[in-house]
């Protein structure tokens, strides 16, 4: 694999705030260059046209506009940064007005008359130090240098409109939208980033929305304390508060909830840097003026990843102190709470673009910002850029030799599928129905609606082991212990409420020490007699699948191929593990998956337990195919934003090493592809002289995507509310020499395949296959699932 | 003006702490004994003092002078409010600004002003500077309390670095005795008491050389009023405003709105919360109501009225959960942020859902989320 780095980067000191140097947008990742068979076109050609805008704006500068990098040196060496900068700026006629300068190294807009320069200053107690100013590099525009520089300025232009810095994003924090219901505030701020795009440097901006919250740790570990009592305190509290970003009373940082410190209170001391001790209390009075109220509060642990000042290791908090920013999975979970959110923060495509013009607009009338573009030779194209993208045709659903069309406005087949025979149906000969007493209503109600909607399907039905229990979690789990025969198909819970430790010890159970599909619902689910044959419906569907059962098919036109699909999941709270979940497809239908998972302590690469997933993954392909695959697609979802070049040059190799182990003369085909859903892109269709949401199918390989990847965007599914947001696929390695249409396609095809879902989602379907598995691993079971359980769905 | 610069030169004999934070603390000190509202920094530099000062609950109103902005620029981003200072907008009102000029300069926007300190400053003025620096200080800014601090030149042969002045731009450096005489005669001529003190203890035996800083605290001696202070001055403003930061306060009608509303509907949502949860323990049928509401349901905004006059109990008819607001002002937290009823009552009219006399809050019990 022949990549370079751009070493430019390496040199660039000047940095954001807190000397972050990483980089965000895996700039000088240059994964093209090595596909000879993209070299010349990336482009698909499928489908019909459709006009879009997006939220890029062209970056307009002179022509032939570079930065111009110099060496700053001082004879005799001056050590202070501030000394250094007040003798160099001291020649302003020379140097110009504008410029960049860390201490040694100058960035100007404009080139000096000579490389070198030498310039004489004399510091205050008279002594004379010669300055050399030596030119270092010529920065062309497109520069990974030049373009972070790009990057550096514009946030600069943000914070000097008066936007507040959370993280990586800029909010404005004087017209907050309040949601009192919830005490969470919302924050309307921008993303932004510039990058070389196929044609232009462009500006992607895109609005951002923060979710604050009006109470500290404090307030919220008190209302869980009234919430579950003592006994559950401080599980609940580790549960709900570690991994989430707060804010602090006394600075601008966020800090990430790493640990609580149940043994330590504000009293507690800490040795400063100076190596004194002090209390927290005492610090936080005297440095701050700050009176900490509560001195019984536990001290919150914040791990630091980077070096910050004389900081190293750990930082700990007081809940007092530390305001909440985001959402908890608990909230996330909560319907009411997420529906009042989005009226806020899903924007519909008009609206969208009419607070990213606010911006633009902002920018352009504040004279200051303006000025400081002007003095760096750059300018923005204030209207959006326009082009064409393609919707490539819908695909046909086929289930049991019947051929089904979606309507493409929906991207959704329920209805057109209903009470049409399954590919596969497995029969629940012998099936465990459990529930406690006062379900016993509702476990019969699913019963009857079951034996209602399976018949069509095709799924012959038993009536079920109806076992009644108390509802604790062990008499779930003795009734499991006792009444699992080796002919049991299936195991159906009725929980009667979302307890996540019930979940999580039944899941466990029956994914590890006694492997059994199971189906867990909540009888709150079944309570509504008007829904309750859709519900029966989705169930039945769902139970078939974690059976082993097939739904329904697209064609797949490629032979002997292997789809494998990898995503990640980190584990905040047991023993910060991560999981990979591995799937990989059996047959040509796309219908069956193995799955495997990885789980690893921090530190540990995730590679390794890959390479031994491919294998058994290929292993099994063989028996079901009497033959290794000669085509392998991996869908590698989960890559952080910065981790591409990690990516390419440890983990492509080590696939290409497992499948080199498999024997000499076995070279497949591999093609992989990096699947990212959270992009800052938005594609608008321009219909009749308003904006709506592109249609699913829509590809887009031209003007937004990046000249030094082999990359496209598909939006695949649609959204009720807001703006849908386009997927991107970064195909990093490919030897498959298939065109760029083809693998598009493909893609699009195995957004179909999701047995969860009737209709189109996202990703790859096993994409989304791979996270249901590392999520359920990651979140109950925390260790990988029996291996007989590896060719069914029973992770859905 | 360079003040942490400074200690380079006084590593041998060790502050500890630093002798520069020994200078912010007397100041901070002061302001804790005085409590002044609206406190100026000349030659503020770098913003540190006033970064310090910010977290000072008394003070509202925070200026800073300096003759270089490139310095005040570089760090004045630390003056501006923080996200949680919106989130929590905290009682007092906060501005802070900075003025690029020269203290040889009167302006206007120097009047006013409570405590104005001058740390570490007249040793860079120039003699024409210092010529003019008492009566734009003293005699125009006239604050109540002014605090002076100089390095003390007798203190130098303790330094073993500092040849002739302890920082390259200082212009002179002065023994006790005339800093004390400049002082007094200043004092003396505008009308103020001084009193002289100092940071940075000699060491033991050479006591007589004074504290390695010297600071003089001038206290006015008649409280002038304002207005005829202003009227005799010329008031043309000369210094460029480079940073001005108002921080979110409760005092703003905007923010006070918002922290109220934001209160009441999460006491509410607490009110709701526990009613329910009693009416849960008498069972889930909604039909069956708690012993001590006998019948209210039937009339409801016949007897609602009635009971909240009465009581602060709340209550429940057809779908809705009222609220009474006697009951939520009583909790501490809303009381405190309204002060009284009416305020209460105004503030939350059209932006929270009342009953129809607009009595009680009104609450829709679908809204409860199962508990876990």
């Amino acid at each position: 694999v022949g990549l370079q780095v751009s070493s430019g980067l390496q040199d660039m000191s000047l940095r954001d705030r807190g000397g972050r140097r990483r980089d965000f947008h895996d700039l000088g990742v240059n994964t093209r260059q090595a596909m000879v068979h993209v070299q010349e076109s990336k482009t698909g050609f499928s489908g019909k046209v459709i006009k879009l805008s997006t939220n890029h704006f062209r970056l307009t500068s002179r022509p032939q506009w570079a930065l111009y990098q110099y060496h700053v040196g001082y004879s005799p060496d001056m050590e202070a940064r501030r000394l250094r900068s007040a003798l160099l700026f001291q020649h302003e006629e020379t140097i110009g007005k504008t410029h960049a300068f860390d201490g040694t190294v100058l960035f100007l807009p404009r080139k000096l008359d000579s490389k070198v320069t030498e310039l004489f200053s004399r510091t205050r107690n008279g002594e004379d130090v010669k300055i050399t100013v030596t030119l270092t590099n010529e920065l062309p525009p497109t520069s990974p240098t030049c373009l972070q520089f790009y990057n550096i300025i514009f946030r600069r232009l943000l914070k000097m409109l008066n936007l507040q810095q959370i993280g990586r994003n800029y909010y404005n924090p004087s017209d907050p939208v309040s949601i009192p219901n919830h005490r969470l505030m919302v924050w309307l701020g921008f993303t932004s980033s510039i990058l070389q795009y196929e044609e232009n440097i462009m500006l992607c901006a895109d609005v951002s929305h923060k979710v604050l919250r009006g109470e500290t740790v404090l307030d919220t570990m008190h209302s869980l304390h009234s919430q579950v009592g003592e006994e559950r305190f401080r599980d609940t509290c580790a549960k709900e508060l570690i991994g989430l970003i707060v804010l602090t009373k006394y600075n601008n940082r966020t800090y990430r909830i790493d640990d609580i410190d149940w043994d330590n209170n504000p009293k507690g001391t800490f040795r400063k840097s100076d190596g004194s001790e002090m209390s927290f209390v005492e610090y936080y009075k005297k440095q701050y003026n700050i009176e900490i109220s509560d001195w019984m509060q536990p001290v919150l642990i914040s791990q630091m990843k980077r070096r910050r000042g004389n900081i190293q290791g750990s930082v700990a908090l007081i809940p007092e102190l530390c305001s909440l920013t985001g959402l908890t999975d608990k909230m996330r979970s909560d319907f009411n709470m997420m529906k009042d959110l989005a009226i806020h923060t899903r924007l519909p495509p008009e609206q969208r673009q009419r607070e990213l013009g606010r911006l633009l607009n902002y920018i352009q009338r504040d004279d200051n910002v303006q000025k400081e573009l002007r003095n760096w030779g750059l300018s923005f194209d204030y209207r959006s850029v326009s082009f064409t993208g393609r919707v490539v045709q819908g695909e046909k659903i086929l289930q049991s030799g019947s051929m089904f069309d979606y309507n493409p406005q929906f991207a959704d087949w329920t209805k057109e599928t209903r009470g049409v025979p399954l590919i596969r149906a497995v029969p629940m000969d012998n099936w465990l129905l459990i529930y406690t007493r006062r379900n016993h209503d509702v476990a019969n109600t699913l019963l009857q609606s079951l034996f209602k909607v399976t018949p069509s399907m095709g799924i012959h039905m038993n009536k079920p082991n109806m076992i009644e229990v108390d509802d604790r979690t062990e008499a779930y789990l003795r009734v499991l212990q006792q009444r699992i025969t080796p002919e049991t198909n299936i195991v159906v819970c009725i929980l009667s409420s979302s307890r996540k430790d019930k979940y999580d010890a039944i899941k466990k159970y029956l994914c590890t020490d006694c492997p059994i599909p199971s189906q867990c619902v909540l009888a709150r689910t079944l309570s509504k007699p008007q829904t309750i044959m859709t519900v029966a419906t989705k169930i039945a569907l769902q139970m078939n699948c974690k059976m082993g059962g097939e739904l329904w098919s697209v064609e797949i036109p490629l032979k002997q191929v292997m789809i494998v699909g990898i995503d990640c999941y980190h584990d905040t709270v047991a023993g910060k593990q991560s999981i990979a979940g591995f799937v990989a497809s059996l047959n040509q239908g796309m219908t069956r998956w193995f799955s495997r998972c990885v789980v690893q302590s921090r530190g540990q690469e995730l590679v390794d337990g890959i390479k031994v997933c491919l294998q058994t993954a290929l292993r099994n392909w063989s028996k079901w195919n009497r033959c290794l695959p000669s085509r392998i697609f991996v869908y590698r979802d989960g890559v952080g934003d910065g981790q591409l070049n990690t990516l390419v040059n440890y983990e492509v190799p080590q696939f290409l090493d497992c499948l080199k182990s498999i024997g000499t003369d076995y070279s497949p085909k591999l093609t992989v592809i990096v699947v990212k859903k959270r992009v800052g892109a938005r594609f608008f269709a321009e219909v009749g002289g308003g904006l709506r949401n592109p249609p699913p199918g829509t590809v887009v390989d031209t003007v937004v995507t990046r000249p030094e990847w082999y990359d496209f965007f598909v939006v695949s599914q649609t959204v009720k509310n807001g703006c849908v947001a386009p997927t991107h696929y970064n195909v990093v390695y490919d030897t498959s020499l298939l065109k760029p249409d083809h693998v598009q396609r493909l893609t699009y095809k195995l957004c179909h395949m999701y047995y969860n879902w009737s209709g189109i989602i996202r990703v790859p379907a096993p994409c989304q296959y791979a996270h249901k598995l590392a999520f359920l691993v990651g979140q109950s079971i925390h260790r990988e699932p029996n291996l007989m359980l590896s060719e069914r769905l029973y992770y859905l | 003006m360079d003040k942490n610069f400074q200690e380079e030169f006084t590593q041998i004999i060790k502050f500890q702490p630093p002798l520069y934070k020994q200078r912010y603390q007397f100041v901070k000190d002061l302001v804790e004994k005085y409590k002044p509202k609206k406190v100026a920094d000349l030659g503020c530099a770098d913003c540190s003092l006033l970064w310090m000062l910010k977290f000072c609950s008394c003070i509202e109103v925070l200026a800073g002078l300096d003759i270089c902005a490139n310095v005040m620029k570089e760090k004045m981003h630390t003056l501006s409010p923080l996200p949680v200072d919106y989130l929590q907008p905290s009682e007092r009102s906060l501005t802070v600004t900075l003025h690029h000029g020269s203290v040889a300069h009167k302006d206007p926007c120097m009047l006013g002003f409570d405590l104005v300190t001058c740390i570490e400053l007249i040793e860079h003025l120039e003699e024409s500077e210092l010529k003019k620096f008492p009566e734009v200080v003293f005699g125009f800014m006239a604050p109540s309390i002014v605090v002076i601090s100089t390095p003390n030149s007798e203190f130098n042969p303790l330094l073993p670095r500092v040849m002739l002045y302890r920082h390259p731009d200082h212009k002179f450096e002065w023994s006790q005795a005339q800093f004390q005489s400049w002082a007094l005669e200043t004092a003396r001529c505008y009308n103020y008491s001084v009193e002289f003190t100092g940071v940075g203890h000699p060491p033991t035996g050479m006591e007589k050389v004074g504290f390695c800083t010297q600071i003089g605290v001038f206290v006015r001696k008649c409280p002038q009023t304002g207005e005829s202070v202003q009227s005799e001055k010329p008031t043309e403003a000369v210094y460029k405003t480079v940073f001005k930061a108002v921080y979110p306060s409760l005092k703003d009608e905007k923010y006070l709105q918002n922290a109220v509303i934001s209160e009441v509907v999460f006491t509410a949502q607490i009110i709701k919360h526990r009613l329910m949860s009693k009416r849960k323990e008498y069972g889930d049928d909604p039909e069956r109501k708690p012993k001590s509401q006998p019948s209210m349901d039937y009339f409801p905004d016949h007897l609602g009225k009635l009971l909240v006059e009465k009581n602060m109990e709340p209550f429940v008819s057809g779908n809705e959960v009222y609220i009474p607001l006697t009951a939520i002002f009583s909790f501490p937290k809303v009381n405190r942020l309204c002060g009284t009823f009416e305020k209460l009552c105004k503030l939350i009219a059209g932006k929270v859902a009342l009953s129809s006399d607009g009595s009680a809050v009104m609450l829709n019990i679908e809204h409860e989320n199962e508990e876990n």
